[in-house]
């Protein structure tokens, strides 16, 4: 007497006990990450206008080829820049930083287009790499009125890392206005 | 595994735009692809969160490695990639 029913488990019927664990078939070659994870709420780390990612005046960003996300394009007045999520700071420049939550998801925030060129005038940086951080905790100052008026663009991707394009879940409408930590969108 | 040393020209380094250039052409390849400085740890080339991780700043040497299918070709192109980020994307 058997219950069993062959054919139910098709990838693991030839394996000869070798399964591996990804369930998604490329997700794990694709760096994306695999399961499911809690939903995580991503804070705007400036003040200022949600922009759709498409908007952003750069055509990596724009093609989300660094990642899925928003932007927002920042009050043109000196201001703090703010961790959108709670983790660890594991990569800080001034005009860029990478925080990674507790289950391994990263955020990227660029503050400004081709601001790398400035190699840190007009950004004074409040945090460390290796520091812990809260949402809304203050990263660095900038004044995004001096980087347009040193002719570019201070807009602000806001991306999801190694995340898959349909990981940006209820995003705040394009055309609001957000203060530095307010909820931007949920990585789902 | 093939394996290669990359000098990143000049410049930002693999920063975020080159960076998620490199990821791609990384991504593309059915191999298993990594990338670390000279005697350092390997990252997985194909996860932007590692690479940018990693802050590989122009001028500096990387060591490139690929491991099955399409190994040698993955290698090309992610070295075209890093060489010449604006043909590559394409």
């Amino acid at each position: 007497m058997s219950a069993s029913a062959p054919g139910d488990e098709t990838a693991a019927e030839n394996s000869g006990g070798h399964v591996p664990p990804s369930t998604e078939p490329g997700a794990a070659s694709t760096g994306e990450l695999a399961g499911r994870l809690a939903a995580l709420s991503v804070c705007t780390p400036v003040a200022g206008r949600v922009l759709a990612m498409v908007e952003v005046p750069d055509p990596v960003f724009s093609a989300a080829m660094v990642g899925p996300g928003l932007a927002v394009d920042p009050m043109r007045a000196p201001g703090t820049a703010v961790s959108p999520i709670a983790g660890s700071i594991v990569k800080l420049h001034p005009h860029a930083f990478v925080v990674v939550a507790g289950d391994g998801r990263g955020v990227l925030v660029h503050l400004g287009i081709d601001t790398v060129q400035l190699d840190g005038a007009g950004f004074e940086l409040l945090a460390q790499e290796g520091d812990a951080v809260e949402p809304g905790t203050a990263v660095l100052r900038w004044n995004p009125a001096d980087v347009e008026a040193g002719g570019r663009s201070p807009v602000c991707p806001v991306v999801a890392l190694d995340a898959g394009s349909d990981a940006v879940s209820d995003p705040e409408p394009v055309g609001r206005w957000l203060t530095a930590g307010e909820r931007l969108f949920t990585w789902a | 595994m093939a394996e290669v040393t990359v000098m990143v020209p000049d410049g930002v380094g693999l920063h975020a735009r080159p960076a998620a250039v490199f990821v791609q052409a990384a991504a593309r390849a059915p191999a298993e692809v990594t990338v670390g400085r000279p005697g350092g740890e390997h990252v997985n080339a194909k996860s932007i969160l590692s690479v940018l991780a990693l802050d590989v700043g122009g001028g500096e040497q990387i060591v490139l490695r690929a491991d099955g299918d399409g190994a040698d070709e993955a290698l090309a192109a992610v070295e075209k990639a890093i060489l010449d980020p604006d043909a590559a994307r394409g």
